[in-house]
């Protein structure tokens, strides 16, 4: 009974663990040396790396060598004659398995557990009397358990112990022997051999197994001891007078059949958990399906079934980048176009001038030389003719005085200088003499995209700003101090200041207005075609940054403001003890209040101007496009 | 260039000295005594004596009195014989030196700033509350009502910022001696009574340490001007300046910056006039002279109501 109990244990264990860890190289080995992959000589197992993957050639190679395979592309050459196979968007796991090879494999390695399973130790010591009758447990009797798909290989047809090719279909309990219904007639035909009791296969009784050490005796009992786990069959002398002497005991049978059902239990738990598995694998199935895409039968109107191709997920986000990617070039091109087309008329306008310039200059030169000339013919006459000509000459003197005149006012105007500078602008970088017209296509920029790239030509760029915060924040003093490069002295702003300060290539026109709370309602007026809005904030004051946060959740939900770039500078960070920048991003929750612009939070003191040229530095990365501010 | 700026030089070192020499030897007068008789008394006199003699007038003003005499007999003038020099030379010569004292002492409470922990400090501000609103007892140190007259926030410290005492001072002073305008010019709330009287007093104290104001105190004090003067001065600014604000008819108060930069040039272009003493010394007695007041403020009302209407 144990040992029956023992194998079938063994059974499921194998059964269930197959398909999760049966790697194939360790104890069967023996058994399927014939599977072995070309490549890494590897057996193949039914699972895993070395599970046996098709090539288009035919040939089978084991996942593991697959991925090893250098790409070509995206495919891969088949190691034994160089055929190319194509792989998709799975790599190697798309490859079809080579279910033909798996098959063998699986029946070579059921047949390989059965021999095995003989062999097993846990029944070694049982003696060889139990040995042989081994197999004939194996049918199971534990009906609930013996489904066909949990034990394939448990279902066994029993021969008949008198002819090797008949099958058997009772067992005599008297001879113990499996016959078949003719044999049974046969060799039980004398009247002795008739008495003998015959079962059905399904009602033979079970073998007793003998004890090991008292050959005569029956295991009847199971000792319950902890020390005596590796051992615990006992036959009633063991148990009186053996090794077992006094030992808490109970009967085989029931001990048997306890195990029995907790075997029913655990394979109740199996069968949900394979179901988890297996529904979970499907699900697997049909997301890779859903990712590749691939054919799939429709039934129309009609009730026609035709294929139909049905894009996986990875086709549509590819076709998305693609389309964005198709979106970017487009409006590049554009950009690119409508810079160029600027570039050309600039180029054009100055050179249509340039060249009218110079055929005012070619005019000016042959009527100098024209008067030159006239005044050297007239040196060369007589006293008399000098003498009527200067009127003449006086006149063409004259001419030619208001001329030069002419001449060096214009050049002291024009400018000689062959260089275009050329800035690009980011989004919301307008210059003033290109009003932001809502609906207007070269402005309408798609948002996705962060820059306008819109060129500008000139040595300076126009950029407007709007400084605003609290009353006494130094809003003021950052301006003038930005201005003039001097400390001034605080006094609140009644209205506004404005000032152009000019740094690097560009010209910023700040507007400074008050902090004062009657004029918190007129700041809007400062928003329309602003491209920055600078916050100041008194680190010393922590009492008022609520006041300050309140302000800036106003200022951030205005539409003008929407596109505009968000500075903050901290200031008087040079007074001992105020709120450090990362705390007052902490205490204003910046990251979450400006979440999906641009902002920088900066730390400046206006009294010595610490800080505030890296603000104007963030300012202009942001508004002009990259690497053009040190070129220009 | 380089010959002209030659002779400039040349002129500076010798000619300049030559030519007075010259006159002096005509005339028989000394350079001040040719300042003194020929300039009446006030700001032309002082303005041109100070004008020379940069190097003479860091002079303490209780040393004034023996500075005159050393320039007397160093000079070679017989005090007897012009009687008058002696005099006018050492008014010029105070009022000089106290215009430096006054500069020195409006510095002074200007970089003072305003302690909530000095008792003297918040006296005044409670007294200027009082004097402003003497119906409406303030009911905390901090408070919304500041706004009231005129502060941004609901502590008035920080509007003290750039001015210091000094704003404060100008504040009180113009209440507490002008207090009519004072209430005036709160009640038109056309813009913010406080804040714009501490703008007044940077305008003034730019006025002053620019030296423009020399022009105004020269003629205004006979001999040393003290800060009564300047404050005066301040609220003759006020009082101007919200008749300018009027004329000029701003649609809001954003034009601030505006009305007062073409105020501070149109003030600048009366200190001009040497002789501005007219207006000037009327308004800024206008205590005693009530009349003038009462003629100033109807034109103010009349203004106002046709701006109304």
């Amino acid at each position: 009974m144990a040992a029956a109990a023992a194998g079938i244990n063994k059974q499921v264990a194998v059964a269930v663990m197959e398909p999760c860890i049966r790697h194939g190289r360790g104890a069967n080995a023996h058994t399927v040396k014939v599977l072995e992959c070309g490549v890494c000589e590897d057996v193949f197992s039914l699972q895993g790396d070395k599970v046996p993957r098709l090539l288009l050639c035919g040939h089978t190679v084991c996942h593991d060598c697959l991925t090893r395979l250098p790409l070509h592309g995206r495919a891969v050459r088949c190691p034994f004659d160089r055929q190319v196979t194509e792989l998709g968007d799975s790599g190697v796991w798309g490859l079809k398995k080579n279910f033909a090879l798996l098959e063998l494999l699986e029946r070579l390695q059921n047949g390989a557990s059965n021999q095995s399973g003989m062999a097993d130790d846990t029944l070694k010591g049982m003696g060889e009397v139990s040995r042989p009758r081994f197999p004939q447990h194996q049918p199971g009797p534990v009906p609930g358990v013996a489904s066909t798909h949990l034990f394939p290989s448990v279902q066994r047809i029993i021969r008949c112990d008198e002819d090797e090719s008949h099958t058997a279909s009772m067992y005599c309990t008297v001879c113990a022997t499996h016959l078949c219904a003719e044999c049974s007639q046969l060799t039980h035909s004398t009247r002795t051999l008739a008495k003998h009791r015959r079962v059905p296969l399904a009602d033979k009784p079970h073998e007793k197994t003998l004890c090991p050490q008292h050959q005569v005796h029956a295991i009847e009992f199971v000792c319950l001891e902890e020390a005596c786990q590796s051992g615990a069959l006992m036959c009633c002398v063991c148990k009186e007078y053996g090794k077992h002497q006094g030992h808490k005991h109970a009967l085989l049978e029931t001990e048997a059949n306890q195990i029995r059902a907790s075997i029913l239990d655990m394979a109740h738990c199996i069968r949900t958990f394979t179901d988890e598995v297996s529904e979970y694998s499907r699900k697997l199935v049909g997301i890779v399906q859903q990712i590749e895409g691939g054919e799939q039968i429709v039934e129309d109107g009609v009730g026609m079934a035709h294929t139909e191709h049905v894009p996986g997920t990875a086709e549509s986000a590819r076709s998305c980048v693609r389309a964005y990617f198709a979106d970017l070039h487009e409006t590049l091109c554009r950009q690119e176009e409508m810079a160029l087309s600027v570039v050309d008329a600039h180029v054009r306008e100055r050179l249509i001038w340039l060249r009218q310039q110079q055929e005012d200059m070619t005019i000016l030169l042959s009527q100098v030389s024209t008067a030159c000339l006239h005044c050297e013919k007239t040196l060369q006459q007589d006293d008399c003719r000098v003498v009527l000509a200067k009127q003449e000459i006086s006149c063409l003197l004259e001419t030619l005085q208001k001329q030069q005149h002419q001449f060096t006012e214009l050049a002291d105007h024009i400018q000689l200088d062959a260089g275009i500078p050329v800035t690009f602008t980011k989004v919301g970088a307008v210059p003033p003499s290109h009003p932001r017209l809502a609906g207007s296509e070269s402005i309408n920029v798609d948002s996705s995209l962060f820059q306008d790239n819109r060129v500008h030509i000139g040595p300076k760029m126009e950029i407007r700003v709007v400084t605003l915060g609290l009353d006494g924040a130094g809003k003021t003093t950052i301006l003038f101090k930005l201005k003039q490069d001097e400390f001034m002295q605080p006094i609140p702003t009644i209205g506004f200041n404005v000032e152009t300060v000019e740094y690097k290539n560009l010209k910023f026109t700040i507007w400074d207005v008050g902090g004062k709370h009657k004029l918190r309602p007129l700041w809007k007026h400062y928003y329309l075609n602003t491209q920055a809005v600078v916050f100041v904030i008194d680190s010393c004051h922590r009492d008022r940054l609520m006041e300050a946060h309140s302000e800036l959740a106003k200022l951030l939900t205005e539409k003008e403001l929407r596109d505009a770039l968000l500075l903050i500078f901290a200031n008087k960070q040079d007074v001992p003890g105020v709120v450090s920048v990362e705390e007052m991003t902490e205490l204003l929750s910046l990251h979450k209040l400006c979440c999906g612009r641009s902002w920088h939070i900066q730390g400046c003191d206006a009294r010595s101007g610490m800080g505030l040229h890296e603000g104007l530095d963030w300012l202009s990365r942001q508004l002009v496009a990259a690497g053009v501010l040190d070129v220009a | 260039v380089m010959v002209t700026q030659f002779f400039v030089f040349l002129y500076c070192k010798c000619l300049w000295r030559s030519l007075k020499f010259v006159i002096r030897k005509f005339t028989g007068r000394c350079e001040l005594q040719r300042i003194c008789y020929n300039n009446k008394h006030g700001a032309r006199r002082t303005l041109k004596i100070g004008m020379p003699n940069s190097s003479a007038l860091s002079v303490p003003p209780d040393k004034v009195e023996k500075t005159v005499e050393d320039i007397m007999t160093l000079k070679k003038i017989n005090p007897d014989t012009n009687p008058q020099l002696g005099i006018s030379l050492q008014g010029s010569l105070l009022q000089i030196a106290g215009y430096r004292n006054l500069v020195a002492e409006v510095e002074k409470f200007r970089r003072e700033a305003y302690d909530c922990e000095n008792v003297k400090h918040e006296e005044m501000l409670m007294k200027l509350w009082k004097e402003l609103r003497p119906d409406t007892p303030l009911t905390a140190r901090i408070s919304k009502q500041w706004c009231e007259i005129g502060f941004q926030g609901n502590d008035p410290k920080t509007d003290f910022r750039g001015m210091g005492l000094l704003g404060l001072l100008n504040l009180l002073y113009f209440a507490e001696h002008d207090k009519a305008t004072a209430l005036q010019m709160l009640n038109d709330s056309l813009f913010s009574f406080a804040i714009v009287g501490i703008n007044i007093t940077d305008l003034a104290y730019s006025l002053l340490v620019g030296g423009a104001l020399k022009t105004h105190l020269y003629n205004v004090a006979p001999e040393m001007a003290s800060l009564q003067h300047f404050q005066q001065t301040f609220c003759y600014l006020m009082q101007e300046f919200h008749g300018f604000w009027i004329e000029e008819d701003p649609s809001d108060i954003m034009e601030f910056n505006r009305v007062r930069s073409k105020f501070h040039r149109k003030i600048l272009r009366q200190l001009k006039n040497l002789d501005m003493l007219s207006v000037f010394l009327i308004v800024v007695n206008c205590r005693t002279a009530a009349p003038v007041v009462e003629r100033k403020l109807n034109t103010l009302l009349s203004l106002k109501f046709s701006r109304n209407l």
